[in-house]
């Protein structure tokens, strides 16, 4: 039998007003996994998180949190949960090892328990010899990293990370998710959001990729990837394409190259003319998001 | 809705004593110096053509003003524009709220810190004015420090309802200007609220400063005490703060919940 879900939402829907931000959407995460949530902007990612951290009333449909619902939540159940928002909404008139303790007390917990934990914490996110700098002294990087200790003040049985990466450099990427596995070795749910596909590959068990509030396809990023874009992409400059007649790849056109998607190379090469310019790679989780949500953007 | 709980509120109450245990000396310069300041300006200046008011000497009424209006302004400004810094440009108060402190635990942390730092503002004018002579007698003013405190946390539930409907700094003009000036120059802080017309007397009680001033001042100044008068204004007092925390929860329960 499967351990009961962390978070369980069943036909949820929020609105504002009368613009629907999420149109009903079922989804479970299983305990001690990392869940992604995908989408582009506006998506209704965000929405769904403010509902999950109660933040938000739900307008229709059920969602609960360790087995409650998210609306009035309960304070032992809100103690379970550390959030890295998307938004650095650090303390900016305290230090480091401050910002840490000031939240220990906001969980209640005693002198000894923050005496034990932030030194830990700053150890485990490489921000020891910075815990006396002011929060403004700190570079991008490193408040990402004390977001992300700060999460952890409380024990939390689940984290909810909201782009815990945006605009961070590679050494600093590498790190958060390196202790984001970490954190899933010690039997933490994570729940994410994220803009890069790369990331979402890496360390998502469970997807679920949402766009204009509605769930386009759920699966683990190895089912996600099968059953949208099979195995291998071909991008092939017009006008030398492919022999055989359309009907017989799956492709998608791009402008002035084809995308074909393929399971296995040795067939399509054989099928490519001689002076076929190509690029060849397997396909991954950003083929999958950009064959879903379609190519245009989506700020207008 | 949960029940607030004390751990909580003190958490928050905790962070705001601390960021000011860092500017302690800016902090007892301005207290200080400010009280100074005016108690120099009005005791000379004013006090030069004016003996007595209200039946004690010029000095000791406005060291009985000095104390209200320190606390009233200290409390103000600590929940108007320092609360809506933390709320609306540091974000503060949205990474709280994902912690398991409650709205209203937040708020009343933001209002007891306020009343302790107004309490701390008005303790300094005490002791100014009594070095500068203008207290009588020093058992008085320790009565009324209480009744300071529960103005004080009357004018930080009033601050908070004014951040609760700001949009931006600008918002605060009109705080300071229909509000807090008004508690400076009509509610009986420099002179006896008797010399206006009767209109603006009845208007001038509306605001919790009046009732401070006057629940405060026969303390401090040592004259004649109707303990039923004092009752009924701090009863007034306390009506005003929980009616403003009131309004103010209500409309930051709309504003960062949706």
């Amino acid at each position: 039998m499967e351990a009961a879900a962390v978070i369980k939402a069943t036909g949820l829907v929020k609105k504002y007003g009368e613009l629907e931000a999420v149109k009903g959407i079922d989804f479970a995460v299983p305990p001690g996994q990392c869940f992604g949530l995908l989408g582009p902007n506006g998506a209704g990612k965000s929405t769904t998180m403010r509902m999950i951290m109660g933040l938000s009333d739900v307008t229709a449909g059920t969602l609960e949190v360790f087995g409650k619902p998210a609306k009035n939540m309960p304070r032992n159940i809100k103690a379970k949960i550390g959030l890295v928002p998307q938004e650095t909404n650090l303390d900016p008139d305290i230090s480091v090892l401050e910002n840490l303790a000031a939240f220990g007390r906001y969980f209640a917990l005693s002198k000894t328990v923050i005496a034990e934990r932030v030194p830990k914490l700053l150890e485990f996110m490489q921000l020891a010899d910075k815990k006396y700098a002011p929060v403004n002294a700190l570079s991008g990087g490193m408040k990402r990293r004390l977001i992300v200790a700060r999460a952890l003040i409380g024990d939390p049985e689940m984290v909810i990370l909201d782009e815990p990466t945006t605009g961070l450099d590679p050494q600093a990427r590498v790190l958060i998710w390196k202790q984001l596995l970490a954190l899933k070795k010690q039997g933490r749910t994570l729940l994410l959001t994220t803009h890069y596909m790369d990331e979402a590959q890496r360390l998502c068990d469970q997807i679920v990729i949402i766009d204009d509030g509605r769930i386009l396809d759920q699966g683990t990023p190895q089912e996600l990837i099968d059953r949208h874009v099979k195995g291998y992409v071909f991008e092939v400059q017009k006008p030398c394409l492919a022999k055989s007649p359309a009907e017989r790849w799956d492709q998608e056109d791009i402008g002035d190259s084809i995308l074909y998607f393929v399971h296995q190379t040795a067939d399509f090469i054989s099928d490519l003319p001689e002076d076929a310019v190509y690029l060849h790679r397997p396909a991954n989780l950003e083929d999958v998001f950009l064959r879903l949500t379609g190519r245009k953007l989506r700020e207008n | 809705m949960q029940m607030p709980e004390p751990v909580y509120i003190l958490a928050v109450y905790d962070r705001q004593y601390r960021v000011f245990r860092k500017l302690i000396g800016s902090a007892l310069v301005s207290n200080v110096a400010n009280p100074i300041l005016f108690l120099f300006a009005f005791g000379f200046g004013m006090g030069a053509f004016i003996d007595t008011m209200g039946g004690v000497s010029y000095l000791t009424f406005v060291v009985a003003g000095m104390v209200g209006y320190s606390a009233a302004f200290a409390a103000s400004f600590e929940t108007s524009i320092g609360a809506f810094t933390r709320y609306f440009l540091q974000k503060n108060w949205d990474a709280i709220l994902s912690t398991p402190v409650t709205l209203a635990e937040l708020l009343l942390g933001e209002v007891l810190w306020a009343a302790v730092k107004a309490l701390f503002s008005a303790v300094c004018v005490l002791i100014v004015g009594w070095l500068w002579g203008g207290i009588p007698d020093i058992f008085g003013p320790l009565i009324a420090l209480p009744i300071v405190f529960l103005g004080s946390i009357c004018f930080a539930c009033a601050g908070l309802a004014a951040t609760s409907y700001a949009k931006g700094y600008e918002f605060f003009a009109y705080f300071f200007t229909f509000w807090v000036t008004p508690m400076f120059v009509f509610c009986g802080v420099f002179f006896e609220i008797s010399r206006f017309p009767d209109a603006v007397q009845y208007m001038t009680w509306v605001f919790p400063m009046t009732h401070l001033v006057a629940a405060i001042r026969p303390l401090i100044a040592g004259t004649e005490l109707d303990p039923i008068a004092i009752l009924l204004h701090t009863g007034y007092i306390i009506l005003f703060g929980v009616a403003a925390f009131a309004v103010a929860h209500r409309k930051l329960r709309q504003r960062l919940y949706d």
